[in-house]
């Protein structure tokens, strides 16, 4: 076959994440996902999504695929295939376009939920990672939030670091299993290494949180910011045997 | 057509007043306006536009299919060109439903309206989420100071999670900041935040500054958009709003405090 046909096939391995359903019936799972990322409809960036039937209390008589496929695109999830699917409700998947994945997948298919490994340390002033906020590939382990994070939103980068293009202000809350970075004036909460990473480390243009915390470690600033740091680029991380929170302003070079 | 929510998070920072002169500035330009009152019993634009004695339906009789959407209209006795619909005083927030206000903002658009300009109740509750739901655009309202900056963070939070464009995923609300009630001469001294202050605070562009004035209360009370009062900087001021958001360059005015003179001290003068 020569490389100028017009399609060519080839191996991948897709991260995708998996969404576990203890029901079907589509307007419990939207009232579910309501409360999960009511504030939040970009959590999911477009993401695939493989929907988990390993979890229903009983084999329901009906799937309503349609509405499924609906409410997981309302989200920016995209279906793409199932596991553990009751065979009776093998056919209604395929005619909703949705693949079988059980044997195409072996291993945990859960997403990954330990840290992020180390990374080499970064250069002060590095620039954003990725210049364009194009759509990342599902497996990505990095969110990107463009717009300000506004009082009273909360997002959470389950597994990954965080971005943040646009700044935080005051009364929202950013977290992250990885690290967080902030383009922008960071004047909420900054929650990095949620899970315990203890390396995990928040770096921002704009120091001028409520709080900040790394694994667990965590400081407010009540009588206000020092001034060697206020407003400036600086960086928060764990330092000594004790993990006492360090915080210092990042020098220009 | 396009659907403008004048909103804010906090009460008496000048939604309301906003709304009236921002709908009548669009109506003199030519635009075919209507200007909704979503605060749902605790009706106040039908005053400020001074028609509250020809009050018949409001909008919560047109969402109930009570009345016909023209019949609740009521012309204004300034522009040719500016309707205004006006706000339940006896019934609650939660006699709007989403479908309800989306048949009236269709049937608005049948009518051949330019400019629907929606007055949002203070808070977060229904009524200013309803005024904010199929919001083309948004003028923030701020006062500068800390309290009404961070509510209007607040608000544009929601504006960016429960608006329809938010849920849709399409292009997002475009977002105007408008600062009200300021006073260059405080800030002078330091006891206002300066209008850049709020600007660097919420990250929105800034369509314009309103002074702080007494001519406003007076107009008010009248009965008389804000934008009506020929020679004041207020009026002016929101013209300057009006030509900013057709996309037009104007300088920004009536923000700068110049201290007055010795001859100006000496005998007295405003």
């Amino acid at each position: 076959m020569s490389a100028s046909a017009p399609v060519q096939f080839r191996n991948t391995t897709l991260g995708a994440t998996v969404a576990v359903l203890q029901a079907t019936e589509p307007p419990a799972l939207a009232d579910a996902l309501h409360k999960m990322f009511g504030g939040m409809p970009d959590f999911f960036n477009g993401e695939a999504v493989i929907l988990d039937f390993a979890a229903l209390a009983e084999v329901p008589s009906s799937i309503d695929w349609a509405g499924l496929n609906s409410l997981m695109r309302r989200y920016r999830l995209q279906p793409i295939g199932v596991f553990n699917l009751p065979p009776e409700h093998g056919e209604g998947a395929r005619r909703a376009g949705l693949a079988q994945l059980d044997e195409a997948v072996t291993g945990n298919p859960r997403q990954i939920e330990t840290p992020a490994p180390a990374r080499a340390p970064e250069p002060p002033a590095a620039a954003p990672q990725a210049p364009a906020p194009s759509p990342q590939p599902a497996t990505a382990s990095t969110m990107f939030i463009d717009r300000p994070l506004r009082s009273g939103q909360q997002i959470y980068a389950r597994g990954a670091d965080l971005v943040l293009v646009g700044g935080v202000s005051p009364g929202a809350e950013v977290i992250a299993d990885g690290s967080i970075h902030c383009y922008g004036p960071l004047r909420g909460r900054a929650i990095a290494g949620a899970q315990g990473d203890d390396r995990a480390r928040i770096i921002t243009s704009n120091f001028g949180p409520e709080l900040v915390s790394i694994a667990g470690v965590f400081r407010t600033f009540e009588r206000g910011i020092p001034e060697t740091i206020a407003g400036r680029a600086a960086q928060v991380r764990l330092s000594g045997t004790e993990n006492t929170l360090n915080i210092e302003a990042l020098q220009p070079i | 057509m396009k659907v403008i929510v004048i909103t804010s998070g906090k009460g008496g920072v000048g939604k309301t007043t906003t709304s009236a002169a921002f709908a009548s500035g669009l109506a003199l330009r030519g635009y075919k306006t209507a200007v909704i009152d979503f605060d749902v019993g605790l009706r106040n634009l039908d005053l400020i536009m001074g028609c509250e004695r020809r009050v018949v339906y409001d909008l919560v009789n047109v969402v109930n299919g009570e009345a016909r959407l023209n019949q609740a209209l009521i012309k204004d006795k300034h522009c040719e060109n500016l309707f205004i619909l006006p706000a339940s005083q006896t019934r609650d927030k939660d006699a709007l439903t989403e479908e309800g206000v989306e048949k009236v903002l269709e049937e608005l658009q049948h009518m051949g309206f330019d400019y629907v300009v929606c007055d949002s109740p203070a808070g977060i509750e229904r009524g200013a989420v309803m005024a904010l739901t199929f919001a083309d655009e948004a003028v923030v309202t701020s006062n500068p100071e800390v309290s009404s900056v961070r509510d209007s963070d607040r608000i544009l939070g929601i504006l960016q999670s429960k608006s329809k464009r938010a849920r849709d995923g399409g292009e997002p609300v475009k977002e105007h900041l408008l600062i009200t009630r300021y006073s260059p001469k405080r800030v002078d001294e330091g006891e206002m935040l300066s209008y850049k202050d709020v600007q660097e605070l919420l990250r929105v562009p800034l369509i314009g500054v309103i002074p702080e004035s007494e001519s406003v209360l007076h107009a008010s009370n009248q009965g008389t958009p804000a934008i009506h009062l020929k020679g004041t900087d207020v009026a002016e001021a929101y013209a300057d709003v009006v030509a900013r958001f057709l996309g037009e360059e104007r300088p920004l005015r009536f923000v700068n405090y110049e201290k007055p003179g010795l001859i100006k001290r000496l005998f007295g003068g405003k």
